[in-house]
C-alpha cells in the first residue's frame, strides 16, 4: 500500500474539531440513493441535488459559463487566470484558505477550464456539506484580489506554463491545431497559447469577467453524496439564495466556419522528437441522432486494442510510434481528433494515408454487427464507469444541467447509443467526412 | 460586448441592487452573520463498507466477495500470492512478465482472440504486480459476467508463453520501464529500494528494463508452475453477487483448477540500515536535485501502523506539516517537501522527499533529518496530531469510490491477511491514535542513521556534496560508478 499526499501551499490555522464535532442532532438515515432534482433559486443559480448514501461523503460541483468561449479579442487567457484566482482569497476566506479548509477535513478538490465551462469542485465528508457550500459560495459572492496576488499568479500561471512548453514539445501543436479545427475565434483560441498574453491582463479585467459570468444566474451548482435532500435544500438556500444575479448573460454564439476545402498546416519545430500529425474532422451540421451515432464512431475506431485505428496503426502496419484520439464538442459542433507520432517523415506520410484510408473505408462497408456490438459494450462500460464516483457522477449532472439535457435520465440515457445502426454509421461518415470539414497539422519537418 | 442585460435581467438586477444598498446602509450588517466563519459540521456519519466474506473451495482456492448493491460494474480478481519479491533473484521482473503474459494467448486462442473476447463484453483486464503479491482484474459488465469468467478461465488456466508473445511483451515492459525511468521520484524510490533492501528479497523489485532481456519463456512458465495454483490464490470478487453467489461462480470456473503443493517463502524481516548512506544518482537531464532520506518501516499488522500514518501525517503529509512548513516557508529550500510511506507484507519503507536547488541539498536534508529527530524527541501538540487524524480519517473513505480501488483495497486485505481493522474499523483505529503512541512510534523509526538518495545532474560536479562525510554515485541503472569522500573523487 503507499500512501500518498503531495502537498503545495503553506497552511493556514483553523481549529481542528472541524470533523469531530457531534454538536448538531443526529439525522434520520439516508436513502441509498435516489433520482437527482433539479430546482432554481431566485437568483438564477441552477441546483441539482442527488441522494446516495454508499459512502460517508459528499461531493460539489459549482460549474459557471464562463470559458474561452466568453474571452474578446486580447483578453485571451483570462478564464484560466480567472479559475486560478477563485483560490486566492475572498471576503471571508483569506487567500489559499479555501485549499486549507478542505484539506484539513481530508478532502480532494480541483478545478478546471473548457471552451464553454469554468468547473470548481470538491469532495469531503458528508457531514462537511455545509463547509463546501460556504466556501463556494464566498467566492461566488465576493472574490477579492489585490495587486500583489493578481501579478503573482499571473506571474505564476506563465512560469508553469513555459516549464510546461519546455517539457511536453507537442502542446504547442495541440493549440494551433485547435484554430485549425475551429477557425472561428471564440471557439477555436486555446485556453492558453504561450503564455504571453496572460501579462497584457489587467485586475479591472478581472473584476470584469467576474462580475459579468461569475454570477448565481451563469452557474449550476451540483451536489452528489449521502445528504438528506431536505437539508441540503436549506444548506444551499442559505449559503447562495442572497446572492444578488449578475447582468443577464447573453447565449454563446453559434460557431462560424467559412472553410472551403481542406485545412493542412505544417509545423515545424527543431524540439520536436519525433515528426506526427493532427487528423481531424468537425461534424457540422448535425441532424438528429448524430451525436449518438458519432459516440460508437469513436469507440470503433479509437476504443481498445481491437479499434481499427489501433489495429491498422499500431499493430498491422505498424506506421504510428504513438497514437491517441477523442471526440470532443464545442457549442454543439463535434470534432474528431487524432494525435499521432510516428518514427520518421516516410511513416508519417504512410500514416495519414492509412487513416484517411480507414475513414474511407467506413464510407463504403458496413460496420460488422459483432465490431458494432464491441464498441457499443465498450462505450456503455465507460458510461458506468464516468459515473462511479460521486464527483465524476456530479460532474455529469453538471454538464447536463447546463446543456438543458434531463438530469434524472438515467439509463434510458443509453438507450439511443446502444440503438444506433452500421447504416446510420456509414451514412454519417459519407455526408460528413468531407474534406471542407477536415483539419491536418502537420508535424516536423515533411 | 460584456455583460448585455435584457430587460428582465435589467430589473431583476436592480431589485437585489436595491436590496443591497438597502443592507449596506445598515452598520454591521455588509453580509449574513453566517458567512463570517466556517459553519460548524453536522454529526459524522461512519463508514459501513460491505464484509468481507470468504470460503475456501475444495481445490483451495479462497472466495472473497464484498458486495456492491446496485452497481452495474462486476470486479473479478484473482489474487496470485507471488509477487516480485518471488522473482527468482538471477532473474528479478519475471514475476511482472509472468503476469503480463496471461492473456496473450492460450492452448486455444490467440493473443488477438482473447483480446477480442474481452473487449467483446464490455470488459477490461489489467494486472497489477505488488512486492508480495499479484492481481489479475476483470471489470465488466454485470449482464456479461459469465462470458468474462469463462474468458479469466482459459486465461489463467491455460495460459502459453510462446516465444513470440514473450518477445512483445518484454518490449512492451522494456518500454514502459524506460519511460518511468524519466521520473527522477520513480529512479529516488527505486534507488532507495535497492539500497534498504540490498540481499533482502524485496531487492529484486528494484529490477530494470536491461534485465528482462535475460528472463526466457522457460523462466516464466517455471515461475507460473510453481505459484499460479488455486490454493495459493483468492478468488475475488465485488459487485452485485453475494458470498453464495461467489462460491458458485468459482466453483463453476475454477473447481477445476488443480491444486499442487507451493513452496512460498515469506521474506524475512529485513535487517535494520546501520549507518548513514548517501547515494548520488546521476540524470543528466534535471535542473532540480529530487532529495530522498528514508529507512524501513514496519508491515500493515503492526500495531505501529496506525500510529506511523499519524506520524507520518505530522511530518509530511499535507501542506501544514514540519517538512513543509520547514523546507519551503521558512528557510525556502524547496518548492515542495513532503513524506510518503509503503508497507509490504513483512516489512515498510518511508521516505521524506523535496526537490531542491544543488545548492540546498545538504542543507535540505539535515533540516529533514533534524525534524525526524524532533519527533523522535519530543511529544507532537494535541491539536497537530488531531489534525493529521482528521485528514486521514475523513479522506478514508474516499480510497472506496472507484469500483477498480474498492476492488484493489479488497485484494491487498485478503492477501496480506489485513482483517477488519484495514477495512471497517480503520477510521476506529486511527481515532485511537494519540500524542504518546506517536512519540513512541517516531523514537522507534526515526532515530535510525537514514538512507539519503540524491538524484541530480551529474554535470553539477562533486562540489555539491562536499559537505556529506561519503557519497557513492551511481548511474541510472544502479551501477556503483565512483565513491566522493568530502568532494574529493575516489
Amino acid at each position: 500500500m503507499t500512501i500518498k499526499t503531495r502537498i503545495l501551499i503553506p497552511l493556514a490555522s483553523l481549529a481542528v474539531s472541524l470533523y469531530v464535532a457531534m454538536a448538531a442532532p443526529l439525522p434520520q438515515a439516508p436513502v441509498k440513493a435516489g433520482p437527482p432534482e433539479l430546482y432554481r433559486l431566485r437568483n438564477g443559480l441552477r441546483v441539482v441535488l442527488a441522494e446516495d448514501a454508499s459512502l460517508p461523503l459528499v461531493s460539489v460541483v459549482v460549474a459557471y459559463g464562463a470559458g474561452t468561449v466568453r474571452e474578446r479579442s486580447g483578453e485571451e487567457g483570462l478564464a484560466y487566470l480567472m479559475e486560478n484566482l477563485m483560490f486566492q482569497g475572498s471576503e471571508n476566506v483569506s487567500p489559499l484558505q479555501h485549499i486549507n479548509f478542505i484539506q484539513k477535513v481530508g478532502g480532494a478538490f480541483n478545478a478546471n477550464t473548457t471552451f464553454d465551462k469554468a468547473v470548481f469542485y470538491e469532495t469531503l465528508p458528508s457531514n462537511q456539506l455545509a463547509l463546501a457550500l460556504w466556501l463556494e459560495s464566498d467566492r461566488m459572492k465576493s472574490l477579492t484580489t489585490n495587486p500583489f496576488i493578481f501579478a503573482r499568479k499571473r506571474e505564476e500561471l506563465l512560469m508553469e506554463h513555459r516549464r510546461r512548453l519546455a517539457t511536453e514539445p507537442y502542446l504547442e501543436s495541440f493549440a494551433i491545431f485547435d484554430n485549425l479545427l475551429y477557425p472561428d475565434y471564440a471557439y477555436g483560441h486555446p485556453l492558453i497559447e504561450r503564455g504571453d498574453e496572460l501579462m497584457t491582463l489587467t485586475e479591472e479585467d478581472l473584476t470584469a469577467f467576474h462580475d459579468a459570468y461569475y454570477v448565481p444566474n451563469n452557474a449550476v451548482l451540483v451536489v452528489v453524496g449521502s445528504i438528506q435532500a431536505a437539508r441540503a435544500r436549506e444548506l444551499v438556500a442559505r449559503y447562495f439564495e442572497t446572492i444578488p444575479p449578475g447582468p443577464a448573460v447573453p447565449p454563446l454564439p453559434p460557431p462560424r466556419f467559412s472553410q472551403d476545402g481542406e485545412a493542412v498546416m505544417t509545423m515545424r519545430e527543431a524540439l520536436l522528437p519525433y515528426p506526427g500529425f493532427h487528423f481531424g474532422y468537425r461534424f457540422y451540421p448535425l441532424q438528429t441522432g448524430d451525436k449518438y451515432t458519432l459516440k460508437i464512431l469513436e469507440y470503433v475506431l479509437l476504443h481498445g486494442g481491437q479499434s481499427r485505428l489501433n489495429q491498422r496503426l499500431l499493430r498491422k502496419d505498424r506506421t504510428a510510434y504513438y497514437l491517441s484520439g477523442m471526440m470532443e464538442d464545442r457549442g454543439g459542433v463535434p470534432a474528431l481528433r487524432v494525435f499521432v507520432t510516428n518514427n520518421n517523415a516516410v511513416m508519417a506520410e504512410r500514416c495519414q494515408k492509412a487513416l484517411a484510408d480507414e475513414i474511407d473505408r467506413l464510407r463504403r462497408d458496413l460496420v460488422p454487427e459483432q465490431e458494432l456490438n464491441r464498441a457499443k459494450n465498450l462505450f456503455k462500460r465507460d458510461y458506468y464507469k464516468t459515473r462511479s464516483t460521486f464527483v465524476d457522477r456530479a460532474l455529469t449532472l453538471a454538464d447536463a444541467a447546463f446543456a438543458g439535457a434531463p438530469v434524472d435520465a438515467g439509463d434510458a440515457e443509453l438507450d439511443p447509443y446502444m440503438k444506433v445502426a452500421a447504416s446510420s454509421l456509414m451514412t454519417l461518415v459519407n455526408r460528413l467526412c468531407s474534406p471542407r470539414n477536415r483539419a491536418v497539422l502537420n508535424l516536423g519537418a515533411r | 460586448m460584456r455583460g448585455i442585460a435584457d430587460k428582465t435581467g435589467r430589473r431583476r438586477a436592480a431589485g437585489w441592487l436595491a436590496a443591497t444598498v438597502a443592507l449596506l446602509a445598515v452598520p454591521g450588517l455588509s453580509q449574513e452573520r453566517f458567512r463570517r466563519v466556517p459553519p460548524v459540521p453536522d454529526p459524522r456519519q461512519e463508514l459501513r463498507l460491505p464484509a468481507i466474506e470468504t470460503a475456501t473451495l475444495t481445490n483451495g482456492l479462497t472466495v472473497a466477495a464484498a458486495t456492491r448493491p446496485g452497481s452495474r460494474l462486476v470486479t473479478v480478481q484473482l489474487v496470485i500470492l507471488a509477487g516480485e519479491s518471488h522473482s527468482p533473484e538471477r532473474t528479478p521482473g519475471v514475476a511482472a512478465l509472468t503476469a503480463r503474459m496471461i492473456g496473450r494467448g492460450t492452448k486455444l486462442l490467440s493473443a488477438e482472440e482473447v483480446e477480442s473476447m474481452i473487449e467483446s463484453l464490455g470488459a477490461e483486464f489489467w494486472v497489477s504486480v505488488e512486492m508480495d503479491y499479484t492481481v489479475l482484474s476483470v471489470e465488466v459488465l454485470e449482464e456479461n459476467l459469465d462470458r468474462a469468467l469463462l474468458a479469466l478461465r482459459f486465461m489463467v488456466l491455460d495460459p502459453q508463453f510462446v516465444d513470440k508473445e514473450v518477445n512483445t511483451v518484454k518490449r512492451v515492459l522494456s518500454y514502459e520501464l524506460r519511460d518511468r525511468e524519466k521520473d527522477p521520484s520513480f529512479i529516488g524510490r527505486r534507488q532507495l529500494l535497492r539500497t534498504l533492501f540490498k540481499g533482502h528479497p524485496y531487492q529484486v523489485s528494484g529490477y530494470g528494463w536491461d534485465v528482462l532481456k535475460n528472463v526466457t519463456s522457460r523462466d516464466i512458465a517455471n515461475f507460473y508452475g510453481r505459484f499460479y495454483r488455486p490454493n495459493n490464490a483468492a478468488f475475488v470478487i465485488t459487485g452485485g453477487l453475494d458470498l453464495a453467489g461467489a462460491v458458485r461462480k468459482a466453483n463453476q470456473y475454477f473447481g477445476a483448477w488443480v491444486r499442487q503443493p507451493v513452496d512460498r517463502p515469506i521474506p524475512p524481516p529485513p535487517k535494520p540500515n546501520d549507518r548513514e548512506r548517501v547515494c548520488f544518482v546521476n540524470m543528466p537531464t534535471l535542473q532540480e536535485a529530487f532529495v530522498f532520506v528514508g529507512n524501513l518501516a514496519m508491515p500493515m499488522t503492526s500495531p505501529d501502523y496506525f500510529p506511523f500514518l499519524v506520524l507520518n501525517q505530522v511530518l509530511g503529509g499535507t501542506m501544514g506539516s514540519r517538512l513543509f512548513m520547514n523546507l519551503r516557508e521558512s528557510k525556502q529550500y524547496a518548492y515542495d517537501a513532503s513524506s510518503e510511506a509503503q508497507f509490504f507484507h513483512t516489512s515498510g519503507v518511508f521516505w521524506a522527499r523535496a526537490v531542491v536547488l544543488p545548492e540546498r541539498i545538504y542543507p535540505a536534508v539535515q533540516e529533514i533529518v533534524r525534524e525526524m529527530r524532533i519527533l523522535a524527541a519530543e511529544k507532537a501538540v494535541t491539536s497537530e496530531i488531531e489534525q493529521a487524524k482528521s485528514f486521514l480519517v475523513g479522506g478514508f473513505p474516499r480510497k472506496f469510490e472507484s469500483p477498480e480501488d474498492f476492488a484493489l483495497i479488497l485484494s491487498q486485505v485478503v492477501a496480506l491477511g489485513l482483517g477488519d481493522q484495514h477495512w471497517n474499523r480503520a477510521p476506529e483505529s486511527l481515532m485511537l491514535v494519540n500524542t504518546e503512541k506517536v512519540l513512541e512510534t517516531a523514537q522507534r523509526y526515526f532515530p535510525a542513521p537514514p538512507v539519503v538518495i540524491v538524484v541530480g545532474n551529474g554535470a553539477w560536479g562533486v562540489e555539491v556534496l562536499k559537505d556529506f562525510n561519503l557519497v557513492e554515485i551511481y548511474d541510472i541503472n544502479g551501477n556503483l560508478t565512483m565513491t566522493v569522500r568530502k568532494g574529493v573523487e575516489r
